[in-house]
């Protein structure tokens, strides 16, 4: 295929995707909306995926930043315009901060800590009852942003994922790729090649955790309301890394494919079956790991490529 | 090369020295928590262990495959949950009591997690870590969403006479089934300590789990090993599941907070350190039925096993750095 038409093909999506209130009913948008939302989280995944960090963290940073924004409005009285950006610092800052110490640990370790740090940042939510509502939750007295405007909504979402996808391809086209690919392979020939191996590491983490903690005031603000069952759901971790898995992980195009993919079967099943539906997402896991590691996105590629890829 | 030999067996005293030191620190330390607790609080001791008992059961399979096929199972919980349900089913339609369901239970169990692991987990051996941890994850979340399908979020349990037995010893009034936990934490640490360095497949699998190229060259089928050893420690996990179900309530999520706990009381212990497996769950009881005991600090129980999971793993890994 050539460029031209790729580009004009992207085009096309593009314009698809931000005329898409115009001759879309309510339930396709709130379907679309989701995937989006899945899909941003699922890109800011892979974005520290190639470094080789695997996190089971993503609910904890997408729940800290729906309640910085719920918080921020509903106590501080912030606009809601702002909390959204509010919510993206604040889970950079945890991110931060936390980071400095966890991304010490490597393999099954970074995991497993990135997991039990969601959990405990839910507990604290879930017990501090005066400032968060405790279990029940906080509501926005005001109401959903843009007064439940459904096209306005599901900009919102698309102007979240977007950022998403920008920041992806920024880390794929600039030096950044090659510091975390480097880290990725071997961290011993990365290290003595002048990778300062920690400092692109903390730059991933605070990154995809503000993008991770920006989606978070994205959700609360487009339903006015949080609790710690709904906003730290593993649903929010787990979603995200089959939809990558599925597609093709450290790029962008990858988690793209898989999250569309993934979304809509799992949304027609979700009428078919009210419950458990997500079992599709366990064994799409599965037959992932077991039989395409590449995931779907090589299917797509000429064979031509994928052998030059093999070979690379 | 004298001098320095001599400084290295120094240093090999020393060591043992401050090993011999510091585990008599914490057996004073934990006598002294015993008699206060005793004294203060008899509850939070009593409920703590049973508790222990229970995290300790669970966890000791967990430690058992991670020291000899070297994968992190974060299925692992789940395998007791299904096995929690199939016994239910049972139970149910035959009118039988879980506890004679339990050797069946286990049985089966052991042959769900070999076939699981042949079709899977050998797979996925030889690929990244990292593979591996997701590949169970995924095994997990279908696992927990088919019961999920066939029995819906509903919660059921059996009511069984001998499982609310209490005791009243003044005016202290307990539940003593719980115990029972702690007895089988207990008979699967000292039965597989047994079965590792007394059997001749025991020893075969601990062959392996320190050097599987080692082990083949000297002609033990490392992969037969490894299924095997999957096999007991989920077979051990299905007893578990058959007992579980004499006492709590079970549901689709019921196994999951297990694969954690039993990850952290693994990773406190120490990879392949089984016995100690049952000291970490008695302080992880201890410490969330103690916080438990407390009105204000009630609902901050569930964070203990998170926390000290943390502080467990970054202090191994900063200890790890300077050495």
């Amino acid at each position: 295929m050539n460029r031209t038409l790729v580009r004009i093909l992207l085009i096309l999506i593009a314009v698809a995707a931000v005329a898409l209130p115009a001759f879309a009913g309510d339930y396709p948008l709130q379907v679309a909306r989701n995937i989006m939302l899945y899909m941003a989280l699922a890109i800011s995944w892979d974005m520290l995926l190639r470094s080789g960090q695997i996190s089971f963290g993503i609910a904890g940073l997408f729940g800290i930043g729906a309640y910085a924004a719920i918080l921020g409005v509903v106590r501080a009285g912030m606009p809601t315009w702002l909390s959204i950006p509010f919510a993206a610092v604040f889970a950079a800052l945890v991110a931060f901060l936390i980071g400095f110490v966890i991304l010490r640990l490597r393999a099954m370790y970074f995991s497993i800590v990135t997991l039990a740090l969601g959990e405990i940042f839910r507990i604290i939510v879930h017990n501090l009852h005066d400032f968060t509502g405790g279990p029940e939750g906080v509501v926005m007295q005001q109401g959903v942003m843009f007064g439940g405007n459904a096209s306005k909504l599901y900009w919102l979402v698309l102007a979240g994922l977007l950022v998403a996808i920008a920041a992806s391809y920024w880390f794929e086209k600039s030096r950044i790729h090659f510091a975390l690919t480097a880290i990725r392979n071997n961290e011993i020939s990365a290290k003595s090649s002048g990778v300062d191996i920690f400092r692109w590491l903390l730059l991933a983490f605070v990154v995809t955790s503000a993008i991770q903690g920006m989606l978070g005031g994205i959700f609360v603000m487009s339903y006015g309301f949080a609790a710690p069952d709904v906003v730290f759901s593993a649903d929010f971790t787990l979603l995200p890394l089959a939809m990558a898995l599925l597609g093709g992980v450290y790029s962008t195009r990858g988690p793209i494919f898989g999250a569309i993919l993934l979304g809509l079967v799992a949304e027609w099943l979700k009428l078919k079956i009210p419950y458990g539906h997500l079992v599709v997402y366990g064994i799409m896991i599965i037959i992932v790991i077991l039989f395409m590691p590449q995931g779907l996105k090589n299917l797509l590629k000429p064979a031509a490529k994928r052998a030059e890829g093999r070979s690379a | 090369m004298g001098p320095s030999l001599r400084r290295h067996n120094l240093n090999i005293q020393a060591v043992k020295m401050a090993i011999k030191q510091r585990k008599a620190i914490i057996f004073a330390i934990s006598i002294a928590t015993a008699v206060v607790l005793i004294l203060w609080k008899p509850t939070v001791l009593i409920y703590g262990l049973q508790a222990a008992g229970l995290y300790a059961a669970v966890a000791i399979p967990m430690g058992l495959v991670l020291g000899i096929v070297h994968i992190v199972n974060l299925s692992h919980g789940e395998f007791m949950m299904l096995a929690s349900y199939a016994t239910y089913t049972v139970c149910r339609a035959l009118g039988v009591d879980p506890l004679i369901a339990l050797i069946p239970a286990a049985l089966v169990t052991a042959l769900f997690g070999w076939v699981v692991f042949q079709l899977t987990i050998r797979r996925a051996l030889k690929a990244p870590e990292l593979n591996q941890l997701i590949l169970t994850f995924g095994l997990a979340i279908a696992f927990s969403q088919i019961i999920n399908l066939i029995f819906t979020s509903q919660t059921y349990k059996l009511s069984l006479e001998y499982s609310s037995m209490s005791l009243d010893i003044g005016d202290l009034s307990f539940g003593v089934w719980s115990f029972v936990f702690v007895a089988v934490a207990v008979i699967y640490a000292v039965g597989l300590q047994m079965f590792l360095t007394k059997t001749r497949t025991g020893k075969a699998a601990l062959a392996v789990g320190q050097n599987p190229k080692g082990a083949a060259i000297v002609g033990i089928d490392v992969y037969r090993t490894y299924g095997l050893v999957f096999a007991l420690a989920i077979g051990l996990v299905g007893a578990m599941g058959a007992l579980f179900l004499t006492k709590s309530a079970i549901f689709p999520g019921v196994g999951s907070p297990f694969t954690m706990k039993s990850f952290s009381l693994v990773a406190m212990a120490g990879i392949g350190n089984i016995p100690g497996i049952l000291g970490a769950s008695v302080l992880l009881g201890l410490a969330e039925n103690f916080l438990r005991s407390f009105r204000g600090t009630r609902d901050w129980a569930e964070i203990v096993y998170f926390v000290l999971i943390i502080a467990v793993i970054l202090s191994r890994s900063l200890k790890g750095k300077k050495s």
